[in-house]
């Protein structure tokens, strides 16, 4: 339907030209509902507007509506289109309907554009659409200033399908309004445009998610990622999609809400190369010389050099074994880590959740890269941890740091603040004495520990435990690292402080853009700080995807069982009875099957495999493949729980 | 845990006064050459003479001034149990170490010789050896080196393989640290208390056996020794000339000892965490 | 354990090879090493007798195994001074010297652990201070010099004690008489000895009580109404008893260096006095052989404790010596 080519607007202001829009490329095929997304001065509206032949300044590029060029039409032939061919809903900031008529001449006026004259006709059609809008009569006669916000947008909505326009262009049709409202409109929306063609642009995302298969996402002007709805809200490729997804606040968000870090570029002097790439995470010396070209992928589109939010570190196959010594026999091992395949990803928080024995902590030495595995590998960008030249090997750990369990046991008490701090820098041969207290200095402040010569020379034993943590926390942060793995960072510390030093951590990460791996035993917690997490058992993985789907949809028993055994502040205590058992090398069966409340027969003979069910990936014979009926899971859920408390006595 | 031994050391009643004792011997040991009134080696007057103005503590049995003795007997003392306790602490950390570090058939070699030599009872072949070589100070400073190393080579191993787990170690690891700044930066500096307490413990020992060698005769008969003033000066008990012959020197080496046994308990108290009172530091 | 066996194995072999090899690196020949100026008075027989007796006319290789072939019939050499062989001489003096090791063994552990309780149970206090100090004061001391010092004072100046020997030479007491003349020869060394190992006790008991102190079950016991003294020795010095025996073996072998200062000083005829005379009059035989004796002695000492060790405390087997090293 319409084909969008190159399309480049820009404006000259008294500051200099302003690129609102560069190269934006874009097919819309009928009957497609397509969202357009992006922060305000993204260029949402203007795509929009040019659309329509509705925006000033300078046009360059091609839009083709079936085949014909919209951008050489002049403005009679744009008369012709607007309304009857394609019409906008215009974003109601304001007054959008002139003030002195009444809803319902207005809501007429394109009908009788069209049919000159024909005022019963008119009428009719608008007040039948008026009402299909959820007005009523009452509202016909009112003027604009009378009426609440939701009612004018109702109204916008009418006067732009009255012509029964084959192309829908809406501009924001739910930002400012109460949630009753929105919902109420979109079902609305919804209705109306079943045959049309519709362009939805919003930054309100959930809007978007409702009304639209496919969006595009417009970042300063240009497009970062295009793919459909579902797929880019739920797993973004693109670090900025990503970005605008963790801001935006949901009934289904868990995690806190995080700002995006860095500040949205002029459009005077966008930067050079690709736009984003001052706020991004990932951003290599390419990123900012060269725009990055708009990739197609199937039915994706991607512009990013590095092809999308990049895998920093994967582990394959990891095992570790530890003899076991029992009496008399012969050595037996048991698994810590048992063949488990772990993805992190670039600039995200990944939760390791597990209880003690699970083996969360082997598994995170093994990841940082001090720890090797008896099995399997590590990947950290792209190279073989484990099998790197000493030099390089080195190097390396620069950029992937681990954090202890106990701040106390992990610095020598022997060293002043400012060494320990200063210390990887020294071992690694960073710099010179001057830049590494500079470097120093830096470092402190950004944990928000004073950097003045009285702390600088304190030992470990006059500071706080939460002090100390923070200093742990600096001296792991002051070479820059790309991932940084804490262990159970808050474990040893008050319940206040614990608060404290988490924030700091979130903070910190998005800040400074380094992906995290947060290694916990509150499943409460993780939720609070993952983008994903990963649930661990008797070394394996049993669960993992995004914490939303995992919180709402948590698939294997254990998971839920976790859920349920979270800390709450209600009186019911759930009963339980269990020991954490091991697993020997070559034992057949789902580690989880001693425990678990319905284990099949084939529980007891085969191992579960990850499978993906929904978007995340469950280790569990009894979860069904594919998608699933969501409602039932949470009924089957409670039922569940009850019995649990049961049979967990007679265990 | 941090613990700066030199300010324990002077915090305690015991360290104070250990440390004082000992900075007056030194103080005695240096000057000696100004403060004593005769040459210790010279005869000077007539055997055996009681206490005089001339002579404070009179003249030993061939005429030599007992005084003089006794100062020079302070450098020959210190000289010998510092010089013990610097070589044999040295050894005893360079093989504690190589036997923590290399592991395998080093540490077991080492740990072989270790237990043989401790089940020898070192005093007696301590006796055997220098009765048949009559040990001047530097064959008795080697020999007394060579039998006292083995204890604190085992305590500096058992303490070396106790930091080598220590997470700080690790954490350093995990910024690239290789294993020599490991153990420069990170071992060796936790390693350093129980050097310091086992060297003095080697310096107290020293002197004991220095005394105890020269008071059975097997030391150089010609060295100003204290324990060989008291091997002369036993002989002459009936003659009443102990009173200021035997009594001050034995007073010496006592005090000597003493001061040491001071320093050790205030260091290891220092040490053990159970001993100390306690002292409250941070928040 | 096999360990330790070898160990002991190895330790007396390399002071049996110490003690062969030594005279032999000597400038001249052994014999005149081992007898010194004494070979210019001996005729030319005896010394040929002496020859074959040593096999000095056989090479270093033979002459070790005649040598361990003595060793094993019991033959130590001869002593010209006491014109004896030395194995009978020292068996002599043997029994006196452990009569002086065991009481003072027995009442220096008695004493050291009972004031290393009251001490270490009053940690901080007056009584705790001053015995601290005192017993630090002590072992300062060394312990050749205290037991002249007692000597002259006891000995000679107020006449209390005999001067020297086991016995008063030359008479013939029997039964109690003999028994009380021995008990004042006695009392002076054994007064010293124990004087000197009581420090060492004393420290290890107070210690070891310190910490026990802040063990979880003197609360309880204190809570159960118990009186002070009976939680201060069923409870506190009870468990912290096993270091302290533990080390006790260790001070078996310490004793028997120490009474060697004292015999020497005593005259009292033991095998260190024996040992002293022997070394005044370069009979070398008897150095030699006494010196041989006492360390196998404290050899056998220190193995037959490791061996109670192990007994007792399964848990310690090759970590035995952590707690039995310092001095």
């Amino acid at each position: 339907m319409l084909d969008i080519k190159n399309l480049s607007v820009s404006f000259d202001t008294r500051m200099g030209r302003l690129t609102v829009l560069e190269d934006f490329t874009l097919k819309v095929n009928p009957g497609e509902k397509l969202g357009i997304i992006g922060e305000s001065g993204s260029g949402k509206t203007t795509l929009a507007l040019s659309m329509m032949g509705l925006v000033s300044g300078q046009v360059q590029g091609s839009i083709k509506y079936k085949g014909e060029e919209l951008l050489e039409k002049s403005e009679e032939e744009w008369e012709n289109i607007r309304s009857t061919r394609i019409a906008m809903v215009f974003q109601n900031t304001g007054d959008m309907l002139n003030p002195v008529y009444t809803l319902i001449d207005q809501v007429m006026e394109p009908f009788l554009k069209v049919n000159p004259g024909k005022k019963k006709e008119a009428f009719s059609r608008a007040s039948y659409l008026l009402q299909e809008v959820g007005l009523t009569e009452d509202h016909f006669y009112a003027y604009p200033f009378s009426l609440s916000g939701g009612e004018v947008q109702r109204a916008l909505i009418a006067m732009a399908v009255i012509n029964d326009p084959e192309v829908l262009i809406l501009d924001e049709p739910t930002s400012a309004l109460d949630a009753l409202t929105k919902a109420e409109l979109i079902n609305l929306l919804d209705e109306i445009v079943k045959d049309k063609t519709v362009i939805v642009v919003s930054h309100d995302l959930s809007t978007v998610m409702k009304l639209t298969r496919r969006t595009a996402v417009l970042y300063a002007g240009k497009i970062m990622e295009a793919s459909s709805t579902q797929a880019l809200l739920r797993e973004p490729r693109h670090p900025y999609t990503r970005a605008l997804v963790r801001a935006y606040p949901t009934r289904t968000t868990i995690k806190d809400l995080q700002g995006i870090r860095g500040e949205f570029p002029s459009l005077v002097e966008p930067p050079s190369g690709c736009r984003f790439h001052l706020r991004c995470t990932q951003s290599l010396e390419t990123c900012s010389l060269v725009p990055p070209p708009l990739v197609e992928e199937g039915d994706s589109f991607l512009s990013c050099h590095r092809g999308g939010v990049i895998t920093l570190l994967q582990g394959e196959n990891i095992t570790r074994s530890f003899p076991r010594r029992q009496k008399g026999l012969e050595e037996t091992y048991f698994n810590a880590v048992d063949d488990i395949d772990i993805i992190l990803k670039e600039g995200e928080i990944l939760s390791l959740v597990g209880e003690s024995g699970s083996g969360k902590t082997t598994l995170a030495h093994i990841l940082a890269g001090i720890s090797p595995p008896t099995r399997g590998k590590v990947f950290f960008q792209e190279k073989e941890l484990y099998s790197l030249p000493k030099k390089e090997s080195k190097k390396q750990r620069r950029y992937l740091q681990i954090l202890f369990q106990n701040p106390q046991e992990a610095v020598s008490h022997r060293m002043m603040v400012h060494d320990l701090v200063e210390e990887p820098l020294e071992v690694q041969g960073i710099g010179d004495k001057q830049s590494r207290a500079e470097s120093v200095k830096e470092a402190l402040e950004l944990v928000g520990l004073p950097a003045d010569s009285f702390f600088l020379h304190k030992y470990p034993h006059e500071l706080s435990g939460g002090e100390l943590q923070r200093v742990t926390i600096a001296r792991s942060l002051i070479m820059k690292p790309k991932v940084l793995i804490a262990d159970e960072p808050s474990a040893s510390l008050d319940a206040s402080v614990q608060a404290k030093i988490l924030k700091l951590l979130m903070h910190l990460q998005n800040q400074q853009g380094f992906a995290l791996v947060l290694i916990t035993h509150d499943l409460a917690l993780a939720g609070k700080v993952g983008d994903r997490v990963a649930v661990m058992f008797s070394g394996k993985i049993v669960e993992e995807g995004p914490t939303s789907e995992i919180f709402r949809f948590p698939a294997h028993p254990y998971t839920k069982l976790l859920l349920e055994m979270a800390p709450s502040l209600e009186t019911e205590v759930p009963s339980i009875k269990r020991v954490v058992k091991v697993k020997y090398d070559g034992e057949k069966g789902c580690p989880y099957h001693v425990y678990c409340q319905h284990p099949l027969d084939i529980c007891y003979e085969k191992e579960p495999e990850l499978k993906k069910v929904n978007f995340q990936k469950v280790a569990c014979h009894k979860a069904p493949e594919g998608k699933k009926n969501n409602k039932l899971n949470l009924v089957e859920n409670r039922v569940s729980t009850e019995i649990s408390g049961i049979k967990g006595e007679v265990l | 845990m941090h613990i700066n031994y030199w300010t324990e050391l002077k915090r305690s009643k015991f360290g104070r006064t250990g440390l004082a004792m000992i900075s007056i011997l030194v103080f005695l040991a240096l000057a000696a050459p100004l403060i004593a009134p005769y040459d210790p080696w010279a005869y000077v007057g007539t055997p055996l003479a009681p206490p005089s103005g001339e002579h404070l503590l009179g003249l030993n049995d061939i005429g030599q001034d007992i005084f003089s003795e006794l100062l020079y007997g302070s450098r020959t003392t210190l000289m010998i149990s510092s010089g013990v306790a610097i070589f044999s602490t040295l050894i005893s950390l360079a093989f504690g170490l190589a036997a923590a570090l290399w592991g395998g058939l080093v540490e077991r070699v080492i740990l072989r010789l270790i237990d043989i030599m401790l089940i020898i009872p070192v005093f007696l072949i301590a006796i055997l050896v220098a009765s048949f070589f009559q040990p001047g100070v530097t064959t008795l400073i080697i020999l007394l080196t060579c039998l006292f190393w083995p204890p604190g080579a085992r305590i500096i191993r058992a303490q070396a393989l106790s930091i080598k787990q220590k997470q700080h170690l690790t954490a350093a690891s995990s910024f690239g640290a290789g294993k020599g700044y490991l153990v420069y930066r990170h071992l060796l500096p936790d390693l350093y208390p129980i050097v310091t307490v086992n060297f003095i413990q080697v310096i107290r020992r020293a002197v004991f056996m220095e005394a105890g060698l020269a008071f059975l005769g097997v030391f150089d008969p010609v060295q100003k020794s204290w324990g060989l003033m008291l091997h002369y000066a036993s002989e002459f008990i009936f003659t009443g000339a102990w009173k200021w012959w035997l009594v001050p020197t034995g007073f010496m080496i006592s005090y000597t000892i003493i001061a040491f046994v001071l320093i050790g308990y205030a260091l290891e108290s220092a040490l053990d965490p159970r001993l100390r009172r306690q002292v409250y530091v941070g928040h | 354990m096999r360990k330790r066996y070898l160990d002991y194995i190895l330790a007396i072999i390399i002071i049996l090879s110490l003690n062969f090899f030594l005279p032999r690196l000597m400038p001249g020949d052994p014999l005149t090493a081992i007898y010194g100026d004494a070979l210019l008075e001996m005729s030319p027989q005896l010394e040929a007798q002496l020859v074959e007796r040593y096999g000095l006319d056989k090479s270093m290789g033979e002459q070790f195994i005649v040598y361990l072939g003595n060793l094993l019939r019991g033959d130590l050499g001869y002593s010209y001074y006491f014109n004896a062989p030395v194995t009978e001489v020292l068996l002599e003096a043997l029994p006196w010297t452990l009569l002086l090791v065991g009481v003072s063994l027995v009442l220096s552990t008695i004493i050291g652990i009972l004031i290393g309780i009251e001490s270490g149970w009053r940690h901080g206090s007056r009584l705790d201070s001053l015995l601290l100090i005192s017993i630090m004061f002590l072992n300062g001391i060394p312990s050749f010099f205290l037991g002249i010092l007692f000597l002259i004072f006891f000995s000679f100046e107020w006449q209390l004690f005999p001067l020297s020997g086991a016995v008063t030479p030359f008479s013939d007491y029997t039964g109690l008489a003999l028994f009380w003349d021995i008990a004042r020869h006695m009392f002076l060394p054994v007064l010293t000895l124990t004087l000197m190992q009581v420090p060492r006790n004393y420290m290890l008991m107070r210690n070891s009580i310190i910490s026990v102190i802040r063990e979880p079950y003197i609360l309880t016991a204190q809570g159960k109404g118990l009186k002070e003294g009976i939680i201060r020795y069923r409870h506190a010095a009870r468990g912290a008893l096993l270091p302290v025996i533990t080390r006790l073996g260790m001070s078996i072998g310490l004793m028997f260096t120490g009474v060697l200062f004292i015999e020497i000083v005593f005259a009292y005829p033991g095998t260190g006095h024996l040992f002293y005379q022997a070394l005044q009059n370069m009979d070398f035989p008897v150095v030699q052989g006494s010196l041989f004796f006492i360390t196998v002695f404290v050899l056998l000492a220190n193995f037959l404790t490791d061996l109670f060790i192990i007994k007792i405390e399964p848990r310690l087997r090759e970590d035995a010596y952590q707690l039995l090293d310092r001095t």
